[in-house]
């Protein structure tokens, strides 16, 4: 017991003076969703900010919007910076929960301005495209090009695995059925043009062998023969390919999404916290991201920081985007709900 | 099962005897305040002020009752949760029945066994179990190699996926209140009953049977009220057919942010549930049960080994069967976790300790793991307590306050996960306790003492209460009484709400993502913070870890019982 309470002891002292180190010093906590797409974080951002500011930063994991929202209305904010996909900002948005970042606060003039949003710091570029098992279709054989390709079970035959929720799908059978990229959304506003999309879902259903719920899940379903062709998203479709699986990406109508970072409205080291957003948004800065993950800097200006030959996996480079649209996150926040129940009731017909 | 209500009624009812009924009120009481502060009261308040804040809070119950998506998911849980809780009872039996009538050392064997998928978490069964199941995969493979069928069978991401999934992780919670009442057996009763020419059908239908009943009734609805709130088996290993509510609350507590719709759900979710609960009560209740009197029980070598005369050979046969399906998953584990693929091909390009070597480098693992066990021992210690005095203070009270006493301490295991945690969030944030491994212990105390209340109330209702009577006559004090001669008779329950404490507490990742911080986050946090969207196969070498810890503990065990003996 003794020797228990004499650590306890050496362990509060720790404690205290950690504290008043911390008092005086700049920090802030940032919370992203673990795993690689955090480490990648720490490596590319944290730990250069930390060492050129001396900035202390905790890191935290599962930022949940409800977690935020619980924390938020609860009046005891921990957090300061947190990350999410346009959806997320957007509806945390709505629910009060992020500040606005004004352009004061942090400069995105040198961003693209497509996928500004009032309430996230554009962090990275990733996208939603399909693979095929080269197996099933190898080199100097037909290989799918399109999604109406991946639509087309006679030319490719084989099961099928899709996202098992509407995001990127409604679009990508709208693709499939004909409808030229710039003119998805202008079609998907409308009920015949979901009802057109939903019935080119039902087409392929038959052949979809998997529902994926986990990024990894389509990968490992074509590395094991589960399934022939998948969408996915990239960044896991290229951690397939760099491990050896059979697999190949193919952009032509891959749907692009942005990452963002956060500040928590009440966010106890706000300033600490915008200083690393300003950081985020340096062309050099954005140039980093892609040697730890297949995402794409959310910048034009970083591309002559990125060598050519690393181009080709980057959903943001300028030849992939020329073939992507950006999912649009006005459209579905307003659609979410009735889409997913519409696309729920379709995979359980 | 003959010796029903009716019977009993004829009897003097055994609470009007002078039991220390002002100390059962007082328990109970107490019991109901700490229910109540730490669990009811957070719900009441979050559901009070999310669903019935507007007018739309009415309207999302004619939506839920309207819409096909959202009956469909209501019909699957209790078709899923009903399916899943009738093969875990049919397979569940023969393992119990031989727990009890082999050696001790062969028994704990067993129990390892069916403990066994405890030391993985939901994500790396899982993934063992897409090897195992998937088009291309070994069942598959195996079934094709010897003929038995031409094209493989799809045996996952639909209802058979889900099946296997959750029998394979809710099948202790029968095996292990089964076995204690096996255990309790009279078995002079066979004895009697052989003596006298009953042939061995009316053996075990007439005392076999009724005799470990309340097992049969406690692991039931303990699998079932579990099943209805499983999460994760279904989304990963079902299909879009399989969907649960618990899924469609957490869809709109966590992406939608529309917590007036998920707390409307949960409020439906638990009304249904709790008059199925009413029915199944007053059918199969515990108080409905017969109460067995233990006279020789627990010995191995007893009449109930020879109960089933020449049917102990496909009794055991099938009770392997049964054991092979616990192993094989986790037996998968090893293999994979020394598979070069982070995504988990099999068989893999070529072996590799490489996940290993991430572990030792990481201190992120060891620091959740000590999280965890300090988490799960408090947790343990606590719900055990709580749950005990709350079956001992249920048995003693009058008949009507039991069953709502009853209903409140079961609603933890009804109430969806992710509703519990952000109320118990939105309780602690204030008081400034969020994030040490206190808070988390205490949810896991509310979430595990239901399990602890059962097993205990099942082993209570084979306690014969002439011993507590004889031990109070003869002038004990009512604790050296329950030292003496209660807590010995219902330890069996007790233990084995231990252990279903430990493991809803070591199992749980919903609570511990809003409770802990990154300094008190566990085990099965970090392992779902690891593997949700991306692959870490350092996860799957982590469970080998755990595993073979279990394993040695058990040889360890054996071993000490050899020395004393």
């Amino acid at each position: 017991m003794r020797m228990a309470s004499r650590i306890g002891a050496v362990g509060l002292s720790v404690l205290l003076a950690a504290g008043t180190v911390a008092a005086s010093a700049k920090e802030f906590v940032f919370v992203s969703w673990g795993g690689a797409y955090q480490d990648a974080i720490r490596e590319a951002w944290l730990k250069p900010f930390m060492e050129a500011t001396g900035t202390k930063v905790t890191e935290e994991t599962s930022p949940e919007t409800a977690k935020i929202q619980a924390m938020v209305t609860s009046g005891a904010v921990t957090w300061d910076i947190v990350t999410d996909g346009g959806l997320g900002v957007t509806r945390g948005a709505k629910a009060g929960l992020f500040e606005e970042i004004t352009p004061e606060m942090v400069d995105q003039s040198g961003l693209y301005p497509e996928i500004l949003n009032k309430y996230g710091v554009p962090s990275e570029i990733f996208s939603t495209a399909f693979a095929f098992s080269t197996e099933a279709f190898p080199d100097g054989k037909p290989q799918p090009e399109s999604w109406a390709d991946f639509w087309n079970v006679e030319k490719f035959p084989g099961s099928r695995a899709l996202f098992g929720q509407p995001q990127s799908v409604l679009e990508a059978a709208l693709m499939a059925d004909g409808v030229a990229q710039a003119d998805v959304y202008t079609v998907l506003a409308t009920k015949e043009g979901q009802d057109r999309a939903f019935d080119k879902v039902r087409e392929l259903k038959p052949h979809v062998g998997l529902w994926w719920t986990g990024g990894a899940q389509p990968v490992q379903a074509i590395g094991s023969g589960e399934v022939v062709m998948a969408n996915g998203w990239n960044g896991r479709l290229q951690a397939g390919i760099t491990e050896g699986l059979p697999l190949k990406i193919v952009w032509n109508g891959a749907v692009a999404e942005v990452g963002y970072f956060m500040l928590v409205k009440g966010a106890p080291h706000r300033d600490d916290a915008i200083e690393f957003l300003r950081w985020v948004t340096k062309p050099e800065s954005q140039a980093q991201f892609h040697k730890y993950v297949s995402y794409g800097p959310t910048m034009p200006g970083a591309w002559e920081f990125i060598p050519q030959s690393e181009w080709g996996r980057l959903p943001s480079s300028p030849d992939i985007l020329k073939q992507s649209i950006f999912l649009n996150v006005d459209w579905w926040l307003e659609n979410e709900a009735a889409m997913v129940e519409r696309y729920n009731a379709l995979m359980q017909e | 099962m003959t010796v029903l209500a009716g019977d009993e009624a004829a009897r003097p009812p055994p609470s009007r005897l002078p039991l220390l009924p002002r100390g059962a009120g007082l328990a109970a009481g107490l019991v109901v305040l700490v229910f109540a502060v730490l669990f009811v009261w957070p719900i009441v308040r979050l559901i009070a002020t999310t669903v019935f804040v507007d007018a739309r809070g009415w309207t999302a119950f004619a939506t839920i009752v309207s819409s096909p998506m959202y009956r469909t998911a209501f019909t699957n849980t209790f078709f899923i949760s009903g399916l899943v809780t009738l093969i875990t009872l049919l397979a569940a039996y023969p393992i119990a029945y031989f727990m009890a009538t082999v050696q001790p050392r062969t028994a704990k064997l067993i129990a390892f066994v069916v403990l066994l998928p405890f030391w993985t978490s939901a994500l790396v069964r899982t993934t063992a179990w897409m090897v195992l199941l998937q088009r291309r995969g070994i069942v598959n493979s195996l079934l094709m190699n010897t003929g038995i069928t031409d094209a493989p069978i799809p045996l996952l991401y639909n209802l058979s996926g889900v099946i296997i999934g959750m029998v394979h992780v809710l099948l202790p919670f029968m095996v292990l209140p089964l076995y204690a009442t096996f255990l309790s057996v009279d078995q002079r009763l066979i004895a009697a009953a052989e003596g006298l020419g009953a042939p061995r059908f009316t053996v075990l239908r007439r005392i076999v049977l009724p005799l470990t009943a309340p097992g049969a009734a406690a692991g039931a609805l303990i699998v079932f009220m579990s099943a209805i709130g499983t999460f994760i088996t279904p989304v990963l290993m079902g299909g879009p057919r399989q969907m649960m509510i618990a899924q469609a609350i957490s869809y709109h507590m966590q992406k939608q942010l529309d917590w007036q719709m998920a707390g409307a759900l949960s409020l439906v979710l638990l009304a249904v549930t709790l008059v199925l609960f009413l029915v199944y009560r007053q059918v199969f209740g515990l108080d409905r049960l017969v109460a067995a009197d233990a006279g020789v029980a627990g010995d191995p070598d007893g009449p109930l080994r020879g109960v089933l005369g020449l049917g102990r050979l496909p009794a055991g046969i099938m009770a392997v069967a049964v054991g092979l399906f616990l192993i094989a998953p986790i037996a998968m584990v090893y293999p994979l976790s020394i598979s070069s693929s982070p995504f988990l091909q099999f068989p893999p390009a070529r072996w590799t300790f490489d996940w290993y070597a991430k572990l030792a480098d990481d201190p992120k693992w060891l620091r959740a793991a000590l999280s965890s066990l300090r988490v799960a021992a408090e947790a343990i210690a606590l719900s055990v307590i709580l749950g005990t005095a709350a079956a001992v203070a249920a048995s003693r009270i009058a008949p009507r306050l039991r069953a709502g006493m009853e209903v409140l301490i079961l609603l933890p295991m009804v109430v969806p996960t992710i509703i519990t945690a952000i109320a118990l969030y939105s309780q602690y944030a204030p008081l400034g306790i969020l994030g040490s491994p206190e808070s988390l212990a205490i949810g896991h105390t509310i979430l595990a003492a239901p399990f602890v209340f059962i097993t205990v109330s099942a082993s209570l209702k084979s306690f014969d209460r002439n011993l507590e009577l004889a031990a109070l006559g003869l002038g004990a004090s009512w604790s050296a009484m329950f030292r003496r001669i209660m807590l010995p008779a219902i330890l069996p329950g007790i233990l084995a709400g231990a252990v279903f404490a430990f493991i809803t507490s070591f199992d749980d990742v919903v609570l511990s993502i809003f409770l802990t911080n990154s300094a008190s986050r566990t085990l099965p946090r970090v392992i779902y913070e690891g593997i949700k969207d991306d692959t870490d196969p350092a996860v799957v070498a982590l469970a080998a870890i755990l595993i073979t810890i279990s394993f040695g503990a058990f040889l360890l065990s054996l071993l000490a019982r050899d020395r004393r003996a």
